[in-house]
């Protein structure tokens, strides 16, 4: 079931991205969202550019507004998610809970139009991707089927993410797999997870390198990234700082 | 039975409306109390995540914790098997259960466990996870042991549903997910402290765990801070405490893992 909702919201990502007439990007996750979930307008940032990150995608003015008036004001959804891990859903901004919660921020929503945000941190634990943020005119939370869909879009634009941060970066890359989707969001992944934080030692680089090297060896060598993860934790692999190639004799 | 512990504990699994609920601690007093007040070895609790994946959300014992874990990686158990139901699932010795679940089974046995019995999470129609009680010696679960884990398992799940769909489904929806992304990030820690060290697993919880206690941090915050390289957890005290640990382990294997899901307990997920 999951797995059949993971493909279809590659398929809107991907149909995005032909429609833009560029390579699949996180972007295309933003604007794919927001018919698929079912909310008025999307925004996406990335690390950089300043404590609130870079601005990547947004899919009209208010949502621009949004994304300004948290770093204007230095309170809301993004920065509480960015805080805690988790997604940040305020179904409406008028009540008290919220005007509690940001009594600059929220008031300054409502007047911008704005009922209901729906904030989804890009993280894999310590790695930090950015934000996907969603909002809606109307109050209500999002129905459970939208909210899933939500945190598979937010999925699919963590992985698309780092895939551009790790182009960008010009080191070996963790390319698509099969059919083009992203590979690395195992579902059952406690093992995944360890090898990632053994690997920032073996290679000496920070968390979200070391994920990237892990699935660009698991796709350069053909092999499923639970298995490699499997034998890196059972130190029967590791991975050497220049190449991410094994030492010899060791594969 | 503990009769003022039952009643106490159906209090407790009713009690939705406390300020500070917490998803997570509440999964886990279903699965601590199977363990004080049934004849149970463990249990571990499977719930649906919003994305409509199964996530191990609470277990008695990293042990638990582990078969949980296994039954998703491999596809197969009595855990599973009661979800996709919405049936009890029982069976009294898993030795004999090799053509049922050819990985669960002999895996659940040497993990120490003989008998396993799986309770669905159900109201009507809807089944939103699965509890699974294990034990180690061999036979039928006592019947009204079943039923009060069922009973068990009814209450808490009328509970989060009301929560789901009631007052607070944003809250609940926001704990669940920063709870799993919490897990995660300790995994990272475990991993990266283990390889600095030359550690199992294990080990690496305990200094982890040892060092958010006696810096009065919370767990995740501490993995957080180490795995961004903010907190350089080493020093003398460090070695001492790894030195002390792993003649622990010696003594006592697997001690370390049972702390491990008590403390992640403790710790409250975020």
């Amino acid at each position: 079931m999951t797995d059949s909702r993971r493909a279809t919201v590659w398929g809107l990502v991907a149909e995005q991205a032909v429609l833009r007439g560029g390579p699949v990007a996180a972007a295309d996750a933003c604007t794919a969202a927001v018919a698929a979930v079912g909310v008025t307008g999307a925004w996406l940032t990335a690390p950089g550019g300043g404590e609130g990150g870079h601005l990547m995608r947004v899919t009209d003015g208010v949502s621009e507004r949004l994304a300004e008036l948290e770093l204007t004001l230095g309170e809301g959804p993004s920065l509480d998610a960015a805080a805690s891990g988790g997604p940040v859903l305020a179904s409406d901004l008028g009540a008290r809970d919220a005007v509690g919660r940001w009594p600059v921020f929220a008031p300054a929503a409502c007047q911008a139009g704005v009922a209901a945000i729906f904030v989804f941190p890009l993280r894999i634990g310590a790695i930090r991707a950015g934000v996907l943020g969603l909002y809606r005119v109307r109050p209500g939370s999002l129905s459970a089927a939208g909210l899933g869909d939500a945190l598979i879009f937010a999925d699919t634009a963590t992985l698309l993410l780092l895939d551009a941060q790790d182009q960008a970066t010009a080191s070996p890359g963790a390319p698509a797999g099969a059919g083009g989707q992203p590979v690395g969001l195992a579902r059952h992944r406690s093992e995944i997870d360890q090898a990632t934080g053994m690997l920032t030692e073996q290679l000496g680089v920070g968390i979200a390198d070391a994920f990237a090297r892990l699935r660009a060896y698991a796709y350069g060598n053909d092999l499923r990234l639970t298995d490699v993860a499997r034998d890196i934790v059972a130190r029967r692999l590791r991975l050497r700082p220049d190449l991410g190639l094994p030492p010899d004799g060791e594969a | 039975m503990d009769g003022q512990l039952l009643s106490d504990t159906f209090v407790e699994l009713t009690d939705t409306m406390v300020a500070d609920f917490d998803v997570i601690d509440f999964l886990h007093v279903l699965t601590d109390r199977s363990v004080q007040l049934l004849d149970v070895s463990a249990a571990g609790l499977l719930l649906a995540d919003q994305r409509g994946e199964l996530r191990v959300l609470a277990a008695s014992s990293e042990a638990a914790r582990l078969l949980e874990l296994f039954q998703l990686q491999n596809d197969q158990g009595p855990c599973l098997d009661c979800f996709r139901s919405g049936r009890p699932v029982t069976a009294g010795d898993l030795a004999a259960e090799a053509a049922r679940w050819p990985q669960f089974a002999p895996t659940a046995r040497q993990a120490g466990f003989a008998a396993v019995q799986a309770l669905p999470m159900r109201l009507r129609d809807q089944v939103i996870g699965a509890l699974n009680l294990f034990r180690a010696g061999t036979g039928a679960f006592d019947p009204g042991d079943v039923r009060v884990g069922q009973a068990m398992a009814d209450v808490a799940t009328i509970s989060l549903l009301h929560e789901r769909n009631m007052r607070r489904s944003d809250t609940l929806n926001e704990q669940l997910q920063t709870a799993l992304n919490s897990r995660v990030i300790i995994e990272q820690a475990k991993g990266k402290l283990a390889e600095r060290l030359g550690l199992d697993m294990s080990q690496a919880f305990s200094l982890l765990r040892d060092h958010a206690r006696a810096r009065n941090l919370r767990l995740s915050d501490l993995a957080q801070a180490f795995v961004d390289g903010s907190e350089p957890l080493t020093g003398p005290a460090a070695d001492a405490r790894v030195r002390r640990r792993t003649a622990d382990d010696s003594v006592r294997p697997g001690g370390g893992a049972v702390e491990e899901a008590q403390q992640l307990h403790r710790d409250g997920h975020d």
